[in-house]
């Protein structure tokens, strides 16, 4: 192995009939035996082709070839499984052993002078004549000469040795390689390098070939072995095994086996491969522990467990992590000042509900889809009575709104804060009543409004509500305000229409009078009682007539608070134009009445609906003025309207209103007359839209002007 | 000579039947009206009687009435009934003619005193225009000559003057004269001198 023989013809025939066979037995498998070709391909194929060979021979369903491979394409070749066996060093064995799993099958003897051996070992040598060096602590700060870095006998083994005996190789010395064995020797011999490493029995070797005298050689911590006859300075480790590939059948492997440890010494291809045959495979684990200690491949990652081995090895990792870590305490510190600024927005968010809800002057409160309340605000407490824990979590219906304004019970099922749970709808009430914690109550007007969780789904709802006591007192005033200033308005029209109301007083009394002066002169003059009778009936009808009128007189002009009262306004449409028949007449107006029979009755305050139709009828007579005498007509029609009210059309004949008067027609103290006020229309809309009714002008021009109001015939009455 | 009526002319009906009942408790014939255009429409000024009427009602009003009939030449007696006179209307109706002014609610008695003077009036008044009538028909019958002499008598000239200015001899005056006297009945010649003032002064 070791030496190169020179090639012969015999050995050109046993290649020519390889390629032959070869070529010429094209159905059998061909396996391929990779091999380590450390000392160049050509040189490979002429000492492994002949055991390939014998292979071929042996197991003849299979066609043996060698690959030859360098270090580099050991690793490539098994692992594309390019070949089936590997023979290689044992360093390389075991690192292939352990990354692709190949397994030994038998292990090489190799030929040392006569000897077979399937160990070798170290030889840490250096010159005889040197006399620094006596043991391997002297060779500290020394050159050192070795074959190659990968060379398992030639330069791991001493490595291993030294650093057993507390020496590194590579920081204590000086290391060369020489490349070859011969280079190493002559280079300690020569004194180019104090010292060197070589296999075992490359000395032997060389001595018995002459090159070199081995009393030249001072071996450095010599061990002898059982059964291993060579000096050596390092333990001893098996020789090259034959391996087989994973994917390699066992059953090919065992006929390999067997085909190789049956090969005799004397078997031509082992005296071409200058080796001694194969015997089983031996135990490679100190060429592990070796492997390991120096941590080369495949224990180059694992090396002492040191925590430096491990932060440089997991650098990367380290870094990673501990940037991972950094990252993960950065964004918990994130999160917790998030979660504090949370917090504290929440606090803040929290006294601010707290302080919006506290400084609303309305009372608010939440209620749960039980009726419950939920929360209530200070506004709330104080105009209630009721403190919060008194409220929150009991039923606010039967606290708040449990009787109605007339006394009688408020079913909670009619609450309208529960109705808003019901249907979703938020609700405004205008005018209720709640009931403070001392019993007494307040009006108020609230709104309820629906809550809705993430989900849309109603949970409650939020009352709002205000106490309208002072509201209600000015809506009262305001009210009042009205009701005077239709008053003044009343009494200023009665003046306007004193004289005329006076004659329409007088003609009853007139009537009264003269028939009672009558009834005396008849009872006088003759027997006649019936007539008498008659005409006593007829007083009496008269000074009804009179009282009624009076009456009439009495409350326009009386100012006391009106009551609501259902009233027939056909009725009431002539009752007026009783009062103003005298303004009628001495304007020389001619009435027509258009009222439709079985009106229905509408619930009014008739002085205020007289107000307004003597309002209308005066100016509709005003507006006729200038009309001729013959001209002057005055419509009046009642009628249903759209089936919910009744309609009153009042329409002259006059010439109509020019547009600069018409504008401001419901505009209070606008007046065109010379003693009016102004207030006659303006009054008159407020009446009829306080009756929830409308008033306005339908049309002017010359065809005259028409008025026209409604009067809901429900209930229609809005404020008073 | 039919019998006087009042007419009662009121858009009241009951102020109206109450004044006509009054005047027929008195035993008076009232005759009703509704306005002052219906009452025109039936007015005869051959009927005598007088009016009552009210100022104040649709259509022509009582002053208007009254410029009406005196604008046709009829004056009869009116007495104007208001229940809201002031005095610009009450001297109204008393230049128009009006015999009396009577505010509502009027005093029964009062108001047949004046209703009565209006008849007398008005009756008086007939009984001037009747003799008036005779007179002159009396004249009529004169001849020209005897116009002549009767209008020379009156004023007081004597027949021999008469003769004179006349031309003719003093028996043909007194012939004349006697005539005069004869045709127009007087017994006297003051009593055809006061038929002949009555005719100057109508």
């Amino acid at each position: 192995m070791f030496r190169i023989p020179k090639p012969g013809y015999l050995e050109l025939v046993i290649l020519l009939l390889l390629v032959l066979s070869a070529s010429l037995v094209e159905a059998v498998e061909q396996i391929k035996v990779g091999v380590l070709s450390h000392r160049g391909d050509e040189a490979t194929l002429k000492l492994w082709s002949p055991t390939a060979e014998y292979l071929s021979l042996t197991i003849p369903e299979y066609e043996f070839l060698v690959v030859p491979l360098d270090f580099d394409e050991i690793q490539p070749a098994v692992a594309n499984r390019e070949i089936d066996f590997l023979l290689v060093n044992p360093g390389i064995y075991v690192v292939m052993e352990v990354k692709h799993r190949i397994s030994r099958i038998a292990t090489m003897n190799n030929l040392v002078g006569k000897n077979k051996m399937n160990l070798f070992g170290g030889l840490i040598f250096t010159a005889a004549n040197n006399k620094d060096i006596n043991s391997l602590k002297d060779l500290k700060h020394h050159s050192f000469m070795a074959v190659d870095k990968t060379s398992l006998g030639g330069y791991q083994m001493a490595w291993r040795e030294l650093a057993a005996n507390g020496i590194d190789l590579h920081s204590d010395m000086k290391v060369s390689f020489g490349g070859i064995h011969d280079e190493v020797v002559q280079a300690v011999l020569s004194g180019k390098v104090d010292a060197g490493t070589v296999r075992t029995g490359i000395l032997t070797s060389m001595a018995e070939q002459g090159m070199i005298n081995l009393s030249d050689v001072k071996v450095l911590n010599a061990k002898t072995s059982d059964g291993f006859p060579l000096p050596h300075s390092t333990s001893l480790y098996p020789e090259w095994p034959f391996s087989k590939l994973h994917h390699t059948s066992n059953e090919l492997a065992q006929r390999v086996a067997v085909a190789l440890l049956a090969m005799s010494e004397l078997e031509p291809a082992v005296q071409w491969g200058e080796y001694a045959g194969w015997t089983i495979p031996l135990e490679y684990q100190p060429v592990h522990d070796l492997l390991k200690d120096l941590q080369l491949s495949p224990y180059d990652n694992i090396k002492a467990f040191t925590l430096i081995d491990v932060i440089k090895k997991y650098f990367a990792w380290l870094v990673i992590i501990t940037l991972f870590i950094i990252v993960l305490v950065a964004m918990t510190l994130f999160i917790y000042r998030l979660h504090r600024k949370l917090e504290e927005s929440k606090f803040v968010l929290e006294q601010q509900h707290a302080q919006i809800l506290n400084s609303v002057a309305d009372g608010i409160y939440g209620v749960d889809l039980k009726g419950n309340s939920t929360f209530v605000n200070q506004a709330m407490e104080k105009i209630t009575g009721w403190k919060a824990n008194e409220v929150i979590g009991h039923n606010q219906h039967e606290l708040l709104h449990h009787t109605r304004m007339d006394g009688s019970p408020h079913p909670a099922h009619e609450c309208p804060v529960y109705k808003t749970f019901v249907d979703d709808e938020a609700r405004f009430i205008d005018d209720d009543l709640f009931w403070r914690k001392d019993g007494s109550s307040f009006p108020v007007e609230y709104s309820s409004n629906p809550v809705h969780d993430e989900q849309g789904n109603t949970v409650g709802s939020v009352v709002v509500f205000r106490d309208i006591s002072l509201k209600k007192q000015s809506r009262e005033a305001e009210r009042k305000y009205q009701d005077d200033l239709a008053h003044v308005a009343r009494l200023s029209m009665m003046g306007e229409m004193a004289s005329g109301l006076a004659h329409e007083l007088n003609q009853p009394l007139t009537a009264i009078a003269t028939n009672a002066d009558a009834c005396i002169r008849l009872m006088e003059t003759s027997s006649d009682n019936g007539r008498v009778l008659e005409v006593m009936e007829k007083i009496g009808k008269q000074a009804r007539h009179a009282g009624d009128v009076i009456k009439h007189l009495r409350q326009l002009v009386r100012k006391e608070k009106p009551t609501l009262s259902k009233v027939d306004i056909n009725k009431l449409i002539v009752d007026v134009l009783v009062l103003i028949k005298s303004e009628i007449d001495k304007n020389h107006v001619l009435v027509k009445l258009t009222l439709e029979p079985e009106l229905p009755s509408v619930e009014v305050q008739n002085i205020h609906i007289d107000q307004v139709l003597i309002n209308l009828i005066k100016n509709g007579i005003e507006a006729m003025k200038q009309n001729d005498i013959n001209e002057r007509f005055l419509f009046i029609e009642s009628s249903v309207y759209n089936k919910n009210a009744i309609k009153v059309i009042i329409k002259d004949s006059g010439s109509g209103i020019p547009k600069h008067i018409s504008d401001y027609l419901f505009t209070p103290f606008k007046t065109t007359k010379e003693n009016g006020m102004g207030l006659g229309l303006s009054i008159s809309q407020g009446i009829i839209s306080a009756h929830g009714g409308k008033l306005q002008m339908d049309s002017t021009g010359t065809a005259g002007t028409v008025f026209s109001f409604t009067l809901p015939l429900k209930a229609g009455a809005r404020d008073d | 000579m039919t019998e006087a009526t009042v007419f009662i002319i009121d858009d009241d009906e009951e102020v109206r039947n109450a004044m006509v009942l009054l005047m027929e408790s008195v035993g008076l014939n009232a005759m009703p009206f509704v306005s002052a255009t219906e009452f025109l429409k039936h007015y005869d000024a051959k009927t005598p009687g007088c009016i009552v009427t009210d100022v104040r009602m649709p259509g022509m009003s009582g002053l208007d009435m009254q410029k009406k009939l005196n604008e046709i030449g009829a004056h009869p007696q009116v007495i104007i009934i208001t229940g809201h006179g002031d005095i610009p209307m009450a001297v109204d109706a008393m230049r128009e003619g009006a015999l009396d002014f009577i505010e509502k609610p009027f005093n029964d008695q009062r108001l047949l005193d004046s209703v009565h003077r209006a008849i007398e009036k008005d009756a008086a008044e007939r009984g001037i225009a009747m003799r008036l009538a005779e007179i002159q028909d009396r004249v009529a019958s004169l001849t020209r000559r005897e116009k002549e002499v009767m209008e020379l008598i009156t004023q007081g000239k004597r027949n021999k003057i008469i003769a004179d200015e006349l031309c003719v001899s003093q028996s043909t005056v007194e012939a004349h004269r006697a005539k005069v006297m004869e045709k127009m009945q007087a017994e006297s010649l003051s009593e055809l001198m006061r038929m002949v003032l009555s005719l100057e002064a109508d």
